[in-house]
This record gives C-alpha cells, structure tokens and sequence, in this order.
C-alpha cells in the first residue's frame, strides 16, 4: 500500500502549506529567516566572534606559540608578565601562563561541548519518549527525573569525582550524568503538545509505531527548543568543570583546565600574583557569557512572532 | 535615572559592607626584642586546621592521641620525662624543670632503672606527688593496655618484668632486657605519668577511695570510670576528677568545638621558673586554613600560622609588628613504596630503581619554590633540622642529590631503554646489569602513587615528581585522594592478597611521621611492624634498628639512620614545617619545640618604657 503524501508543518508555518508554491518561493525560506533574525542579533554575533577567536586561541594559538607544558620549570617559577618570553607570565610551576590558558581551553571546550551535547542528546530522547509514551511510562521516568533533580547537582558530582580518577572521558560523562535532567523536562513538556498534532495522529493511522513517531516527529518538532537548551547546557557543562577543578577534582596534571588554573591562583591572591587569576577567570567568563548569547540569539530565531 | 542613582548607592554600600569585613587588625607598635616584661594578660593560639581538641585524661584512649591533645593535658598533668628544650644547649633532652622526674639512672647491664622524681611537688588539693601516683599509672596501663593509644606489643608496659617503689620519692622498673638508656628513656619512660590516685583510684562515681588498681580487676573498673569521664567533652570544665593537677595550668574552659581556655594553677608549686606569667591562654580550633588566616589577620590571634604560600608576604605581617616563624617539626616526610604491591612490587624491590628516583626527587628546589623556604630536605630517616646527638656527618649529606643524567644511567646500565617516553625492560633477568626478578621483557616503567589532596604545596610537589620522573622515562600517574582515603587505603598488605594494588602512597602535607625524642624507626621500618604500611623487610635494617633499641653506643643510631638513609625504603621529600608561625612581637618566651608541644607557662608580654600596660 502507498500512502500518500502529508505535508508535515512546522507550527505557525504557513507558508509551507501545500497549493501555495508559488507564495512560498516568494518569502524566504524557514532556514533563511532563521538565520535573518539570528544574524539580527548583535549580542548574539558577539557570542559567536568570541567563541571563534577563543576556539582559535585554543587549537591554533600552540601552533604559533609553543611552550612547554608537560614539563615542569622550578626556576621559573612566578614570573610576572613581560618578563622574557611570557607574555602573562609564568605559573607556580614555571609554565608559560599563555601556552597554559591555550592547553586549559581545549580541556576545559572540549569537556564542556561533548558534555553538554551529551546531555541534551540523551535528555531529548528521554523527554521526547515520556511525553509520547505518556500514562505510566511518562509517570515511572518523570518520577526518575523528579528524584535526580531532588539532589544537588554539585554534591553528585563531588561525591562521584572524588570515587572516580577523573580523567576527560570520566569528566564528560558525570557532568552528563547531572545535565541531561533539564533537557528531559522541557522536551517530555514539548512532546506532550506535538503527540496529539494531526500529522503524528496520522502517521500512527497508517501504522507508524512509537520510534517513528519520536524521531520522526516529535525529536525534530522540537528541534528550537533542544538547540537553544544545549547552548546553555554547554555553558553549564564549562561551569561544572571548572566548579570541580576549583575543588581540586579536576583532571590529574600536566593537563589543566581554566577552572583548575583559576584554583591554583587563588592560593597567590595574598601575593599579588594577578596574572595566575584574572587570565583564566576572564576566558571563563568569555566562553559561558558567548555561549549564554548565543543561546538567547537562537531561542530569538526560533520565536515564530519574530520571523518575518 | 533614579534607578541608576540606586544602583550606585547600592554599589556604595556594598564596597563598605565588604572593606569593613576585610578590615585587618591594628598594627603591634613594638619590635622582636627590647621592652620590658609584664605579667598578666591573655594570649589566644590558633590550632591547627581541623584539629579539635578532645581528650584531657592523660592516659590517651586509641584515636584519641592527636598531638594537640596530648600538649594539651601536658600542661595540667606534668609528664615524668618529655621531650624539652635545655635553654643552655639549645637542644632537647628528656628532663628539665618542666618534668617531673630528675635524670634516670639505669643498673644491672641496663636491665633496671631508678627514676626519681621532683621533690616537694604537690596536686593542686594539697596531696603530695609520690611514686604510688606513678604505680596508679603503670597499673591502669598494664591492666587495660589494649585500650591504650600508645601501646605496641613488646614494648612499655611489656618491657617491665616488675614495678618496684623504692620510696616516696623513687621508682624503679625491671626490665625484661638491657634497653639503650637513651632510647628507653626518650621513648619509654616519656608515656609514664604522675596521676593523682588518692582522687581517682574509685570505681564508682562517688565510691570510696582505695587501692583498687592494685588488681586486674579494680584497675579495669577504674580505667573504665575514668575513660567514660573522658569522652564527656561538654563537662570537662566542671567534672571535680580533672580540677586535680599538678601542672601550672588549670582547666577554665572546653568547648565542644575543641576551644580550651587554660588559666593559672595557683596551687602550683612546682620549679619558679615554670610558673605562669599570663592570665589566661586560649587555643582556638579553625575548621581551614583560610579562616584561620582571616582571623590573624582581623588581629583575631596572638600566635597564629599562615599557609606556605604566602611566605612572600611575610613582610606584611612583619610591618604590622609580627614575627614570621616557621616551626620546624621532628619528623621525617617521605613517599612509602609498597614492597608488595601486585602491580610495581617487582619495580620497588630493586634498589637501583629506588636510587634512580631518589635521584630525580629535586628536594631544595622543592623546598624553595613549592614550599616557599618553609621545608628542609629529608636525607633519612633521622631528621637532618633542628640539630641533634643522633645525626652523624655522613647523614647530613644528600647521598642522591638531584641528578636526571644519573637516574637516566642507572636504569640504562641495568636494561632498560626509553621508547615512546617510557622505560622498558630490553635485558630481563637478575644479573648485575639485568632488570631484575620478576621484571619482564617489555615491562613498562609505569607506577601509580596516591596522594593525599587537599594542599597545593602537595599537589604542585607531586606534578614536580611526576615531570621529572618523566624526564626519565617513568610514568607516574598521581591520583589525589582526601587524607583518610589515602591513608585507609595504604595500609599493610600481602603480595598478591587484595588492597595490595597500590604502588605508592604520600600522606606528608604536614609531614609523614612525628618522632618521640629519639628517631629509631622500629615502628616504621621493621618488618611487620605497625606503620610499616609498605611492608619494606631487611635483615640488615631489622637487625640495626633493634641495635638502636638496646645498645647504648650512639654509633648504633649513626649506623642505622646511615644504612636506612642509602637503602631508601621509602622515597626522602622534603620535610615541611609544623606551621609557620606568626606571632606577636609583644607576645615573647615562645620556644616552638620540634616534637609539637606547647610550654605558655614561659610565655609574657612586654611593653615599651614607660607605656602603660
């Protein structure tokens, strides 16, 4: 049996009604608008030129300045900046803080991308199956929801990083591990409204089963929310490292992190050692602020009231 | 506009909220020394972080012996022999005016010795001080010496064969062997104590009186009353057992957080020069370091401590008329390898290997840099600062000072070859240029130490270690565990048996081991014994640290600390500091003896000429 082709709509999509082609080809397209009003965004232009310029700090700025940052150097040990050589200059173990803030922000985006898109990606899934499923199985896995959340993210990451050696790996998955709870909420609240939609009642009249109708329908209905969530997701992902590094549960040396960095330079506050605090303070404000903006920039373009 | 002027004032009041919460205390206007001394006053001394003071009967119940508490009662209940400083030498010995007993004498090829103590010393009720207050003592011990912290099988109360009271005035014990006078005195004698048995000796609250210790069954009874008052912290201000002292100091105060205020016995009545000059002492418990830190700097303590690294301000506190003191500790800081580990067993058994790490441990740049100055390399097990009898010149040296050329050449000459950064076995066996036994073909060099977390001096000490072993082509992998995990999980184990995977362990932020006066390693180096948490066993090392126990040459301490020093049964680190202390320039008489006791009664304020007090 063929079945015949429903156009699938996108709520407040009119233009994408079958028999207005030509109206259509006359207004942009979704992605297009989308992108229109984004780009509208100057604060979230910013988020994205900061993320860029500290991405490439990150992975290109070794390439133009290498230093040495396995190794320890005693004697040069608390260098301020300008002296020879370091730009910002050295930490209590005599790496270049410059060559150190580049090796701390690939740990420190790494761990917090893969973390946050990690999170967003199981939660969406199991908020999209709660709020299709519905009836008991809603009930049975908000209930897991409930109950996770009831406890502070902060004192499971804690207690399970101070079982665990926390290596990347081990990083990304226990901040997963408390992130994901956020997504589930908000996508089991979306798929709650889009399971009754005509399209997904249709599918299921022609026999479409529940994996279908998930990422078929509901997983890609709900895609603005899931984006925007993961932006933020990510810059909670970064704070959550860096919480930790800050408790000295951060990933064993040579590697470091921002967070990290940050706590060891808090111990020289006393000493007037600036350079060791406001570096990698600053690139963690910097990252989340971006990520935070741009956030805000897409939750913006996907507000179907602001597409014009 | 309006909400701007708010905002603004909100800032404002914000900054003065925050610059009176950071305001630093008023400045001491006098110098370290000059002025005159005054009586009277009060002085407040920060205690270590986390240390709370709990226990005030000075038989020390097991998990109680925190060196706090033990300073602590010290100063109600004289001990017999401790561990004090000789003004004149500048050394420490066992007896002085602040002990009970006088110089021991040992008979009989050191199988006896006669200890006499103080004359005319009396318990603050009026009672006189006798050797019956010491037979009360050795009898609760012998009786209840499983619950007694510092006991281990075969040493005080098991050396005693008999107890025997010569006179009022007189002990004397019978020992089981010839002891080393110096080592049976320093780490012996010194658990004796003086308890006041004519107000104790009862097995009831409010029982009669009597000898009841002088049988098992009495000493237990009375062991188990006496102990039962001790875990009452909250009342030991006002329990009448504990108002009966000998010391210069009373009892005034014992908080449940561990604070004790201690005010002047005017019952005392032992040596002038051991009388109170101050009103009153306060020792105050801090939960971290860094509100300590915030106090003294409030001008919240007299005698404080500031953490390592902020030794570059030492200046600081010295322009607010403070004196910047490090209290150097004897003790020994080190790495303990586990002779019996599944994993690096085979590694730690060689002592080439050992020397080769020895060699890329860079303890004066450690020592320097991480630890501000405020740490001394340890070259043995014999501390090498302050000063003593038991260090010969040849434990002065560094035998493996800091050389990465060296350590590389050692393993190069007994088969193994860098590839890839790390070390491998290319001529297993057991020759002289052999691996080793149980050392493999393509064995990797890699070894994992647990390290306790909590300290950025060790934290950046065990990143050092681990880049210059690297420099060598040993993989060290440091996983950074709270104090209690490191230490419940480095303990004594067989080759093989479970809990026996650890290579490594390091639990020395404040140093690893306190000695009693005299530093014999028979708890830490013996074979099986108690602290001997690696399981290191040499017949030569056993047979020398029992020489250090019964000969009375002092070559016997030279040859052992000599021999342990070259065997390297643990990794030597730098030794850091008790604390460094920071202390009132008024605030003077303070020696800071290494063996972490405290002696306020010497302690007094001055002032300039002619100030009012």
């Amino acid at each position: 049996m063929r079945s015949t082709a429903v156009p699938v709509t996108s709520p407040g999509d009119p233009g994408a009604t079958p028999g207005n082609e030509e109206a259509a080809r006359a207004t942009p397209s979704l992605a297009r608008r989308t992108l229109r009003v984004f780009t509208g965004n100057k604060l979230a232009l910013t988020g994205v030129v900061v993320l860029l310029l500290l991405l490439a700090f990150s992975y290109l700025g070794p390439l133009v300045h290498d230093t040495e940052q396995v190794h320890t150097d005693l004697s040069r040990a608390n260098l301020p900046p300008g002296s020879s050589g370091h730009l910002l200059g050295t930490t209590d173990l005599g790496y270049d803080m410059v060559g150190r803030l580049m090796v701390a922000g690939q740990t420190s985006l790494e761990i917090g991308l893969a973390a946050g898109l990690l999170a967003t990606l199981f939660g969406t899934v199991y908020g999209a199956v709660s709020g299709y499923f519905g009836g008991w199985i809603d009930a049975a896995m908000m209930r897991v929801t409930d109950a996770a959340l009831a406890i502070p993210a902060m004192f499971l990451l804690v207690v399970v990083a101070a079982i665990i050696t926390p290596g990347e790996g081990v990083l990304i998955v226990i901040i997963a591990a408390v992130a994901w709870l956020s997504p589930a909420r908000l996508v089991r609240g979306e798929a709650l409204s889009l399971r009754d939609r005509e399209y997904v009642q249709a599918m299921r009249m022609m026999g479409g089963g529940g994996a279908r109708a998930v990422f078929k329908h509901i997983v890609p209905n709900a895609i603005g929310t899931v984006i925007v969530n993961c932006t933020f997701q990510i810059a909670d992902a970064i704070l959550y490292v860096s919480y930790l590094a800050f408790l000295g549960l951060s990933i064993p040396p040579p590697s470091a992190d921002w967070g990290s960095m940050l706590s060891a330079g808090i111990t020289y506050t006393q000493n007037g050692y600036w350079w060791l605090i406001f570096p990698p303070g600053i690139a963690i404000v910097l990252v989340v602020a971006a990520f935070n903006f741009i956030g805000d920039g897409l939750r913006d373009a996907f507000e179907v009231r602001l597409r014009k | 506009m309006r909400s701007l002027r708010s905002a603004a004032a909100a800032l404002l009041v914000l900054v003065a909220a925050l610059t009176g919460c950071t305001r630093e205390g008023g400045s001491i206007d006098m110098g370290p020394t000059g002025g005159t001394p005054v009586e009277g006053g009060t002085a407040t001394m920060a205690l270590p972080p986390a240390a709370t003071p709990n226990w005030i009967f000075p038989i020390g119940a097991p998990g109680y012996g925190a060196s706090y508490n033990y300073a602590i009662y010290s100063l109600m209940f004289t001990p017999v022999y401790d561990a004090v400083q000789d003004r004149a030498k500048g050394e420490l010995t066992t007896h002085g005016p602040g002990t009970l007993g006088l110089e021991p004498t040992y008979a009989d090829g050191n199988r006896t010795v006669t200890v006499p103590l103080r004359e005319g010393v009396e318990w603050s009720d009026g009672t006189p001080v006798t050797a019956r207050d010491i037979e009360f003592w050795f009898r609760l011990v012998k009786a209840n010496k499983a619950d007694w912290g510092s006991y281990s099988v075969g040493t005080m109360p098991d050396n005693v064969k008999r107890f025997e009271t010569v006179d009022d005035h007189t002990v004397r014990l019978h020992l089981t062997r010839a002891y080393n006078p110096d080592w049976f005195t320093a780490n012996q004698l010194s658990l004796l104590r003086a308890l006041p048995q004519h107000a104790w000796d009862a097995k009831t609250d409010g029982g009669r009186i009597g000898d009841w210790d002088r049988t098992t069954a009495g000493a237990k009874a009375v062991f188990a009353r006496l102990t039962r008052h001790a875990k009452s912290l909250g009342s030991y201000a006002t329990d009448p057992l504990w108002k009966t002292v000998n010391g210069p100091w009373k009892l005034a105060g014992w908080r449940d957080s561990g604070q004790v205020t201690i005010v002047p016995n005017e019952k005392y009545t032992g040596p002038k020069s051991e009388r109170p000059h101050l009103d009153k002492v306060v020792f105050k418990p801090f939960t971290t370091a860094d509100s300590e830190y915030n106090v003294l700097r409030s001008g919240g303590v007299d005698y404080g401590y500031i953490p390592p690294s902020v030794m570059a301000q030492k200046e600081r506190f010295e322009d607010k008329g403070y004196r910047v003191d490090p209290w150097e500790g004897w003790a020994a800081t080190y790495i303990v390898y586990n002779f019996n580990s599944t994993h690096g067993g085979a590694l730690m058994d060689q002592l080439y290997i050992r020397r080769a790490m020895q060699h890329l441990v860079d303890q004066k740049a450690m020592s320097d840099v991480i630890w501000q100055g405020s740490a001394t390399p340890t070259l043995g097990p014999v501390p090498v600062t302050p000063k003593s009898q038991y260090l010969s010149e040849a434990m002065e040296q560094n035998r493996y000072p800091f050389s990465v050329a060296k350590a590389r050449r050692l393993l190069e000459d007994h088969g193994w070859r860098t590839e890839d950064g790390t070390a491998r076995c290319v001529r297993p066996g057991t020759g002289d240029d052999r691996c080793g036994k149980g050392i493999d073909r393509g064995d990797p060099l890699e070894l994992t130490l647990l390290s306790q977390a909590g300290s950025t001096e060790t934290t950046n000490m065990m990143q050092e270690l681990k880049s210059s072993l690297s420099r060598a082509g040993i993989d060290l992998t440091v996983r950074q565990q709270p104090l209690n995990s490191v230490l419940g999980n480095s303990v004594p184990c067989t080759a093989k048996g479970p809990g026996c995977d650890w290579d490594m362990s390091f639990f020395g932020t404040a140093g690893s081991w306190y000695y009693p006066l005299n530093p014999s390693g028979e708890q830490l180096f013996s074979t099986g014994a108690s602290a001997n948490f690696g399981n290191y066993s040499d017949k030569k090392a056993d047979r020398v640290i029992r020489g250090v126990q019964y000969s009375p040459d002092m070559t016997a301490v030279h040859e052992y600390g000599e021999y342990l020093a070259e065997q390297l049964p643990v990794m030597w680190m730098p030794n850091p500091a008790y604390q460094v202390s920071v202390i009132r320039n008024d605030l003077r008489g303070i020696e800071q003896n290494p063996t972490v006791t405290f002696s306020p009664q010497h302690w007094y304020y001055v002032k300039e000429k002619g100030a009012a007090k």
